[in-house]
């Protein structure tokens, strides 16, 4: 036998099924009809949860209906053959419906309505008969291809409907007309909606049929009875879709079942009974929303059935069904969350597919115990042929209620097909099957390791069902994880279970490095025989057959040897194994010496390697990779001189490796890309052991050295292990040994273009060439951005772009070279300048080998002198406003600050547009080829006058332009340096006054004085004048007066002074006072205060 | 009675799985880890929804620091009681007790709560010694021994 014989624990189709109302669809001829199939395909399809819970079935002439079974009057002498009949569900669900529907097509005004009448009455009639019996109901649709105005208003409408429902025998509310037109769905939906409402009151009619007969029935002989009562309320209720009273009536199902009394030959009717009962019970409660109550109703049914075993000889029968009850409540639990159940982490359905497969593998146990007799199918007759007609009954003994066996000789034959069955029965199948649904439940439900667990289970399946090759694919898997928490015992019951799969299945490559993963110390092995390992991985070098793993099954050794057989000589011949990923017996610390090497430096990487596991390992040749971004290179790691080297069990040892850079990768990174150690045995095979240094990986192993201190451990581990792999390097470019020196007259001045000359020595070895330099400035935080104030050239007064390269070509050994560049700059802070220069030399170890050096200079800027400017009246009187038209003295001043000598060549004030010059002809500077040195001061004066009094104050006066040079610098081009002359208010006066005093007179000479006054505004203006005389002369004139002086008009008045002291005296001075609007009269008398002088020297008369 | 305790690194790696039972045998010590095992799962769960807890509210450090060390039942299956203690510095102490034996199925909160504290207190003691690395299997034999203490007096 060698399929697989059916799970008798599935539950029937008709259990399962969600229980619908059953409405028949009759004289619909959904083949030849379009219209018909039109209504049909309305009906049947698209049965959405949204839609009437109904199920269609369309009725053709030829359908049958159930025969009704005569009515029982009395139940006395009744004795139930068991509890629920197998065909009971079938007929509600498929074959008696609840009503009959007949379709018609028939117009109101139908021209031949009395045939059609008797037609359609004629067919109403022939259903009737042959539902005869059943209370199902009869409806009838009218199917009209137009639409009729409705009865009320369309009289021969009403009227034939009336006939039509008396002619039928039918209720009125049981005719419908169905209008052939554009809103078929609306009418179809309609329509459903009254079919259903027909529908559940001949359910719940059903239900009183059903409750009737409880009076007849008592405990003693009829306890079935009530199990099989009450199941058929519940299901009646659910078809009519009242789901708690379903609920209720199932729950009283389940507890009269509870009440009977079991005995090995009826147990298990009774648990498949009880198991679909309580299957519809936890169904309902989902649907219910309980989820709560639907795990504990659960709970207390394994409970209660837990130690019904029934026969021992049968015990695998009571796990099935166990393992059944689990798995289908998985089952629902799981269609409950897809509707929209929340579930959490330690309740969802993973749960109940875990506990299918442990009781499946129970079961297993149980077939073992108990069927290791049945080793033959009984001779015929098949005990287990025959039909039986209610669930969970034995076919040998249908019907049967009695305790004792009536034929002990069928019932062994049954029990020994039964057992056979079991046997030939894949339980791993069912297990895996279980186990992948709960591993995609835990998966779900955030439980990884819970999954891993199951996997590793799954894969334990997989090994006892002898495929191999899928159970070392999720050992491999899982292995992984386990590493990587560092669960080493789990690991290793993970890792000994995949060895065992890799030597069944001769995977060369996965024995091989599980073998070797299995000799790492954190590994336990069984046995402890890590030699064995060994063994078998040098016999795998060596092209022979590795001896067994232990613990094998016997059936499989001979079909691995086989493979092993075919295998063994042929690919992989190169058996690569990552070692890092893995932990294993050899561990690498690779290091670069440096972090930092130069061009011209050797570059060398120490190796460590410790074998941990206790025998000597020869490794033919072993290399490390190296990579920079140009290439990548294998260094061989050496001993002594020999490629191949020897490693010693516990022992830590260390090789150096040595190699020069590449001139190409000057300024990049060398990465320490792989360790590879290569066994080899010389024959074909070749085994790998590649260590990957992956960084990110690496910088996770945190070592703490100093917490090794105290650690007891031999030497060279404590050794081993604080050694910090470094796996990149810098190469950086050689040293260069090029000199410079720099010669200015620093510091330089603000706005010169300044020289300074430098001189490259070449203090090399050899002679170098292609030299170029560079020159740039330089930014620095007190003096960012040094491009937009400073010029840099190598020509005098012609800025260039920077960076200045200069190229050349050899300078010799010990030769120089020397140029000059100039600065201009207009901030007064250090600049910095570059020169960075470059250059190929051919050194003894490297050819063509680039060198570059940077040097800087600084060079201070100061201001060669500072400018600050005086303002005095035409006395020489300091003032600090002018008036409009009044002339006055602008005085600049320049400090020399520079500690160079300068020489001014020319100086010049250029007045700003509300100034202009007194004279009409620029006169000559007073300082113009003037040398100074140090702290002197070079003082100027220009007269000027304002033109006009502007808006606001003027911000200067006008700039002052000094052209100048070093004194040193004879011939080098002068610099024009400006600077801005401070400002001065400007006021307006209404008059202007003239007076002609003179500077000295004589004592006792009378000396005329004649004062203008000028009229400024257009205005007249009228002055009240008083003479302030002294004691020291005496004056002719009016003493007070009032003159008016007309706009732009002069008023003329002449006085004569006569002075009778000599010495410095104060003369006679005029005052004015604006009469009438006085606004004026401040400005009047400032300048009245300026004009006329405090003093005048008076000469003594000498007598001749 | 606890039938095994465990320590669990905050790399979730075992520090300590001790378990008391007559035989040592590679089955029993093979169920008992991958029992602790996945008791992880509940107890990353645990702590992952503390967080997230937590994270909505500015103070959620000073709340983490507050939150009481023990976790309580973690689950139960038919056979064994998971509790969990997770101390400040990720450490997670796991008990099992079997609830098939009289002692171990009526065992109070209090008293589990007791032990694990107890437990605490031992492992802080164990990783004191200068001689321990941290992040390595615990394999003080006095640890052991009053580990095991625990489980079969108090508890």
């Amino acid at each position: 036998m060698a399929t697989q014989p059916g799970d008798y624990t599935e539950f029937p189709p008709e259990i399962i099924l969600k229980p619908l109302a059953l409405v028949g669809l009759s004289g619909l001829d959904a083949i030849n009809n379009a219209v018909h199939k039109e209504i049909w395909d309305a009906f049947s399809n698209n049965r959405r949860a949204d839609r009437t819970p109904v199920r269609f079935k369309l009725l053709n002439n030829t359908f049958e209906f159930p025969v009704v079974k005569p009515k029982r009057n009395s139940y006395e002498w009744y004795i139930p053959k068991g509890i629920l009949k197998k065909n009971w569900v079938h007929k509600r669900v498929s074959l008696i419906p609840a009503v009959v529907v007949i379709f018609y097509d028939m117009d109101w005004n139908d021209p031949q309505w009395n045939e059609k009448i008797i037609e359609c009455a004629s067919k109403v009639q022939s259903i009737r008969a042959a539902v005869e019996g059943h209370t199902t109901r009869v409806a009838v649709v009218v199917i009209q291809s137009r639409q009729s105005p409705p009865p009320s208003e369309y009289m021969l409408g009403a009227e034939r409907a009336q006939a039509l429902c008396a002619a039928c025998e039918i209720q009125s509310k049981s005719l419908f007309v169905l209008p052939h037109s554009d809103h078929l769905m609306g009418y179809i939906i309609r329509l459903e909606n009254a079919f259903y409402d027909i529908a559940q009151n001949y359910y719940h009619h059903e239900t009183k049929n059903i409750k009737q007969h409880r009076d007849h029935l008592n405990k003693t002989t009829h306890q079935y009875l009530f199990v099989r009562h009450q199941f058929k309320l519940g299901y009646l209720n659910e078809l009519k879709q009242d789901m708690s009273t379903a609920h209720k009536h199932y729950m009283h199902a389940y507890n009269n079942l509870l009440e009977t009394r079991t005995v090995d030959t009826n147990i298990h009717e009774v648990r498949t009974v009880a198991g679909y009962i309580n299957y519809k019970l936890c169904k309902l409660l989902f649907a219910l929303n309980l989820p709560r109550d639907a795990i504990a109703q659960l709970k207390s049914h394994i409970e209660r059935y837990k130690n019904r075993i029934g026969s021992t000889e049968l015990l695998f029968e009571h796990y099935a069904w166990i393992a059944r009850q689990y798995s289908a409540f998985g089952e629902l639990f799981d269609e409950a969350i897809r509707a929209g159940l929340p579930a959490i982490q330690s309740q969802h359905p993973g749960f109940y597919y875990q506990y299918a497969a442990q009781f499946t593998v129970k079961r297993r146990q149980a077939m073992r115990s108990v069927c290791s007799e049945a080793l033959q199918y009984p001779p015929p007759p098949d005990p287990l042929e025959g039909i039986v007609e209610f669930y969970g009954q034995r076919p040998w003994r249908p019907g049967r209620l009695s305790a004792d066996p009536h034929d002990p000789q069928k019932e062994q034959a049954a029990i020994l097909a039964l057992q056979y069955n079991e046997r030939m029965f894949n339980h791993s199948t069912m297990i895996i099957n279980f186990l992948g649904c709960a591993i995609s439940q835990f998966k779900t439900f955030h439980s990884p390791r819970m999954r891993k667990q199951l996997v590793v289970e799954m894969a334990n399946e997989y090994f006892y069902s002898a495929d191999y090759g899928k159970a070392l694919t999720l050992l491999t898997h899982m292995l992984w994880d386990y590493r990587r928490e560092k669960w080493w015992f789990l690991a290793s019951h993970v890792l000994n279970r995949a060895l065992q799969c890799a030597y069944l299945s001769a995977k060369i490559q996965d024995y091989l490095q599980l073998s070797i993963e299995a000799l790492s110390k954190y590994i336990q092995v069984p046995n402890n025989d890590k030699d064995r390992i060994f063994r078998n991985i040098m016999s795998v070098l060596n092209m022979n057959i590795p001896a067994a793993e232990p613990d094998l099954p016997a059936t499989s050794q001979s079909k691995a040897l086989e493979l092993w057989q075919m295998s063994i000589e042929k690919e992989p011949l190169n058996v690569s194994v990552d070692m890092i990923n893995i932990s294993s017996f050899l561990e690498v610390k690779p290091k670069f010496k440096q972090a930092r090497y130069r061009m011209d430096e050797m570059i060398d990487v120490e190796v460590y390697v410790r074998l941990s596991y206790t025998t000597t390992l020869e490794v033919k040749k072993s290399f490390i990779t190296i990579s920079s971004h140009t290439e990548t290179i294998e260094i061989p790691i050496t001993d002594e001189g020999s490629a191949s080297i020897f490693l010693q069990g516990g022992k830590v040892k260390q090789f150096l490796c040595q190699f020069k850079p590449n001139p190409h990768d000057n300024g990049s990174e060398l990465h320490i890309k792989n360790v590879s150690f290569v066994l080899d045995a010389d024959r074909k095979r070749k085994i790998t052991l590649n260590f990957k240094m992956d960084e990110s990986k690496l910088s996770d192993t945190t070592i703490h050295p100093e917490l090794l201190h105290f650690i007891m451990s031999p030497k060279a581990d404590y050794e081993f292990d604080c050694i910090v792999p470094l796996t990149v390097a810098n190469v950086t470019s050689r040293e260069s040994k090029l000199s410079i020196v720099i010669t200015n007259a620093s510091p330089a001045l603000q706005g010169e273009w300044f020289p300074t000359t430098f001189t490259v020595t070449n203090n090399e070895e050899s002679p170098i060439n292609n030299f170029k330099i560079a020159l740039s400035l330089l930014s620095s935080p007190d003096n960012p951005n040094p491009d937009s104030v400073t010029e840099l050239s190598l020509i005098e007064g012609t800025p260039q772009a920077q960076p200045i390269k200069l190229s050349l070509d050899t300078i010799g050994k010990l030769a120089n070279y020397s140029n000059k560049f100039y600065l201009k700059t207009n901030r007064t802070a250090t600049t910095t300048v570059q020169i960075k220069v470059s250059y190929i030399i051919d050194l003894p170890e490297i050819a063509k080998l680039e060198c570059t050096k940077d040097f800087t200079t600084k060079i201070t800027v100061i201001k060669p002198f500072e400018v600050s400017t005086n303002f005095v009246a035409m006395n020489f009187r300091p003032i600090s406003k002018c008036f409009v038209d009044d002339p006055f003295i602008v005085m600049p001043q320049i400090k020399i600050l520079s500690p160079w000598d300068l020489f001014i060549i020319d100086t010049e004030l250029e007045v700003s547009e509300c100034f202009r010059n007194t004279d009409e002809e620029k006169s000559l500077s007073c300082i113009s080829n003037l040398e100074v040195a140090e702290k002197h001061v070079a003082c100027d004066a220009v007269c000027i006058k304002a033109k006009y009094k502007p808006k606001d104050i003027p911000t200067r006066v006008g700039l002052y332009n000094i052209k100048w040079r070093r004194k040193s610098n004879e011939e080098g081009s002068c610099v024009m340096s400006t600077t801005a002359l401070s400002g001065l208010s400007i006021e307006e006066c209404p008059i202007a006054v003239d007076v002609d005093y003179p500077a000295v007179v004589q004592q006792l000479t009378s000396v005329p004085l004649r004062c203008i006054l000028r009229g400024k505004s257009t205005n007249p203006i009228k002055l009240s004048i008083a003479v302030e005389g002294t004691d020291a002369y005496m004056f002719s004139g009016y003493k007070k007066m009032s003159v008016t002086v007309p706009p732009r008009d002069t008023v003329e008045l002449c006085y004569n002074i006569h002075p009778l002291v000599a010495g410095n005296t104060t003369p006679p001075r005029l005052k004015a006072t604006v009469l009438g609007e006085n606004s004026c009269q401040e400005v009047v008398n400032e300048m009245f205060d300026k004009i006329f002088p405090q003093n005048i020297f008076v000469m003594p008369k000498y007598n001749k | 009675m606890a039938v095994c305790v465990a320590v669990i690194g905050k790399d979730n790696s075992p520090l300590y799985i001790g378990g008391v039972g007559n035989d040592t045998s590679t089955d029993n010590e093979l169920s008992r880890q991958w029992l602790v095992h996945t008791a992880l799962d509940a107890l990353e769960e645990r702590l992952a929804t503390t967080n997230t807890g937590n994270a909505g509210t500015n103070t959620n450090t000073a709340r983490t620091d507050l939150r009481d060390l023990y976790l309580g039942l973690l689950y139960s299956t038919d056979t064994h009681k998971i509790y969990g203690y997770v101390t400040n510095t990720r450490i997670k102490l796991v008990l099992v007790t079997s609830s098939t034996s009289p002692s171990g199925s009526n065992i109070r909160d209090a008293e589990v709560r007791t032990a694990l504290r107890r437990l605490h207190a031992l492992y802080a003691d164990a990783i004191c010694n200068p001689f321990h690395l941290p992040g390595d299997q615990i394999t003080s034999p006095k640890f052991d021994k009053q580990v095991k203490n625990i489980m079969m007096n108090n508890v």
